[in-house]
């Protein structure tokens, strides 16, 4: 991109200065700090210095010239790249302004490149820009005088879906697997497992909680029946949930989360595009460094039932709440299946060791909804002690002899407590 | 036909309600100018269908009045560019008394006219002044474009119980269309969608209505999909349908005939960038009249109010047309 070097301000009333040398000429590559030009007022002379590196494309004044201050002296740019035409002042060795002394120079001086200033973009472009987490002034307008419209924020989603997705898999919004868990009207309830988990989890909630909204749940990408992605990733997760979310319809909603899952909820609170109207936030992940690497690597690399049940059982604070099928029903999704590849490769850009490498205090501070956090004290996964200082409007439950999955071990109060969050949202 | 479906609403409310009467100029013994009340004297005579003087204020502040007392008036002005003789009875009268007995007096008064450009009447008999009516709360605006909802509009406003601006538009008397019997009412409120389409959503009313489907058509041989919303009344509007149908296209163009200085058209537009902004991926078009009088001569008269080559314009303007070229390139 172009950039100028300007005519310096020769004195506080002077609107011109003469150029009595040009140290480059065009093709020049010059660096910072280079002298570049000496230009002289009636009263003194000043070394004109670049201010970056670049290659000389362009010199509106010739040496003899009388120069209006503030307008480009020498143009850098690439090589081989041109001024646009309507920014071009005149070539010709003489100024065109050097014959308006009268006229204010930085009124209507016109910067060489406007990019920053004179950028568009439709409403519905930015929209969808934000809520996928696109930033929009990267992106080539194809609409009116170079508007960004939504047709070019598409094609950038789908050439980025397309990317992160597997081969052979399409990870359009299609990509999401979502289930409804029971029917109902009004706004939907929408739930996000944790990691390693899928929607069937939340069956034996769903009955506990007194409610008539229509219950969903959805896999979250590597889970269940939602294909892994290519390049993993907490924002790609937040992002293909809410692409899914909209592309269903679903924009005005509850969200209930569980650990990770309660994550990618915190987050989608605070997309717009999404009028998340309540969040339960169960044993959620991302409140602060501490994880069990033992038990996430542990819970990885088990290829049997009993090695997955030993691990499994530091879920739960009390060992005959878990029940056997759900060890079962893991390891089956995994047999025969990417899921646990991909869910190592989540693992990864999720969790160092026993860190969390992504936090959702932020989006906790700007959640305008109402907000209930539900933790275990016993929870072995992620330390309860996590949840000190968090923002006042967040609610928070701690429930003394439960674990990590407080659904699970304190079915009827979490339901209740999901109602309540429901109901108030 | 639009004149055959009025007389019909007039007829069979006339029968089932011995309150509605009509009366105006020409409207008993010629029949009516446009041929509206044909039949109706001899069917109900002259105490329930009558001609009156030329005398537009004196017709307005009758009708207003009798509304107050209870009946059930239909007044036809035989141009709404007369009806500006009768603004006071209608602008502080009729549309105040509601709300200045608390709710106690009402004013079903029905003021039946037309107006729009076409024929070369020229100036003082061409105006579209629906802007006027509906700058004012109190007063219900309908515009009917097409025969069954002359129909269904008319019969719902003799039995509601607010003044109704219920404006006609002289070259929609002789469209065709089909209109049900009997029992056929279209409640304030409920637009209607005349075409559905995915590009663009097309608002129009009246006679934009039919100018507007012949644009869509011309444009859906193009590769683009046009959808045309005919509010049917202005007041009260049918937001919902409106912002439904810019969730769906994203893209406006708003077509009236009347000037665009202070017109309905602009009004829309506002609610729409208010209400639907982010469903915006395009600025919104309005297509309108010039901000000028109707000239006499057939020639201006044409270019001064929008004509289907405006319509078809605006639309691909709005849609960056780019993105059909490529599809017709396909």
């Amino acid at each position: 991109m172009a950039d100028s070097i300007l005519v310096p301000q020769v004195g506080q009333d002077l609107t011109e200065a003469k150029v009595v040398a040009l140290h480059v000429k065009l093709g020049d590559i010059v660096k910072k700090g280079d002298v570049v030009a000496e230009v002289e007022s009636e009263k003194a002379s000043f070394e004109v210095e670049a201010f970056a590196a670049g290659t000389v494309i362009q010199l509106p004044y010739g040496v003899g010239d009388t120069a209006t201050v503030l307008q480009p002296l020498v143009i850098l740019g690439n090589p081989g790249e041109t001024v646009g035409k309507a920014e071009t002042v005149g070539t010709s060795g003489t100024a065109p302004q050097a014959l308006q002394p009268e006229s204010k120079p930085t009124a209507d001086a016109p910067p060489l490149s406007q990019t920053g200033d004179g950028f568009r973009s439709s409403p519905l472009a930015r929209r969808v820009a934000a809520v996928n987490g696109i930033d929009i002034k990267r992106l080539n307008g194809s609409g009116p005088k170079g508007a960004i419209v939504l047709r070019d924020v598409k094609s950038v989603l789908q050439g980025g879906m397309r990317s992160l997705a597997s081969p052979g898999q399409h990870a359009d919004a299609s990509s999401i697997n979502t289930r409804s868990l029971r029917t109902g009207t009004g706004d939907p309830i929408v739930f996000i497992h944790g990691f390693g988990a899928e929607l069937a989890a939340w069956r034996p909630l769903v009955d506990s909680i007194p409610v008539d909204n229509l219950m969903v749940g959805l896999d979250l990408p590597a889970h269940g029946a939602s294909p892994a992605p290519g390049q993993a990733g907490f924002e790609q997760m937040v992002a293909s949930v809410a692409v899914a979310l909209i592309a269903a319809g679903r924009t005005r909603l509850h969200l209930v989360g569980h650990s990770l899952g309660a994550a990618v909820a915190a987050v989608l609170a605070t997309q717009q595009g999404l009028d998340v109207r309540s969040l339960t936030l169960m044993s959620p992940a991302g409140l602060g460094p501490k994880i069990n690497g033992d038990f996430l690597s542990g819970f990885l690399d088990a290829k049997s039932e009993p090695a997955l049940k030993a691990w499994m059982l530091s879920l739960v604070h009390e060992p005959a709440s878990l029940p056997g099928a759900m060890v079962r029903a893991t390891l089956n999704a995994r047999e025969g299946t990417e899921l646990a590849a991909g869910q190592s490769r989540l693992a990864k850009s999720l969790f160092s060791g026993s860190t969390q490498l992504f936090s959702i205090r932020d989006a906790l501070k700007q959640v305008g909804v109402p907000c209930r956090i539900i933790v275990g004290r016993e929870d072995a996964i992620i330390p309860s002690d996590q949840t000190e200082n968090l923002p006042g409007h967040v609610a928070i439950h701690k429930l003394a002899r439960i674990g990590h999955l407080p659904f699970l071990e304190a079915a009827p109060l979490v339901g209740r407590l999901v109602a309540e969050t429901v109901r108030a949202g | 036909m639009y004149r055959e479906a009025l007389r019909e609403a007039i007829d069979e409310e006339m029968e089932r309600n011995k309150l509605v009467f009509i009366i105006g100029e020409g409207i008993a013994e010629r029949g009516g100018s446009y041929k509206v009340t044909e039949g109706l004297l001899a069917k109900y005579g002259s105490l329930r269908v009558r001609d009156t003087p030329i005398a537009e204020a004196g017709m307005i502040g009758v009708g207003v009045g009798a509304a107050i007392a209870g009946a059930r008036p239909i007044v036809e002005i035989l141009y709404i560019d007369f009806a500006m003789l009768g603004m006071d009875m209608i602008v502080n009268q009729a549309a105040k008394f509601r709300l200045m007995t608390g709710g106690d007096g009402r004013v079903p008064f029905v003021m039946r006219t037309q107006g729009g450009a076409g024929g070369g009447v020229a100036a003082q008999h061409s105006q579209s002044l629906e802007a006027l009516f509906y700058h004012i709360p109190g007063l219900k605006v309908v515009m009917p474009s097409v025969p069954a909802d002359a129909k269904g509009l008319l019969k719902y406003a003799l039995r509601q119980d607010d003044p109704v601006m219920f404006l006609e538009h002289k070259h929609l008397y002789m469209s065709k269309g089909p209109v049900p019997d009997g029992e056929h009412i279209v409640e304030f409120g409920k637009g209607d969608i005349k075409r559905s389409g995915k590009d663009v959503t097309l608002i129009a009313w009246s006679n934009m209505i039919p100018r507007s489907l012949e644009a869509a058509e011309a444009l859906a041989k193009e590769g683009i999909d046009v959808e045309v919303v005919d509010p049917r009344t202005l007041v009260p509007l049918d937001k919902e349908l409106i912002l439904t149908s810019v969730a769906k296209t994203n893209r406006v163009v708003i077509v009236q005939e009347a000037v665009r200085r202070g017109g309905v058209a602009s009004d829309i537009a506002s609610i729409i960038q208010e209400e639907a902004f982010y469903d915006l991926d395009a600025p919104i078009e309005i297509v309108a009249g010039l901000n000028i009088p109707i000239p006499f001569n057939l020639e201006l008269e044409k270019a001064s109010v929008p004509q289907k080559d405006d319509v078809i314009a605006a639309v691909k303007r709005c849609l960056h047309p780019e993105q059909f070229t490529a599809r017709a390139a396909n």
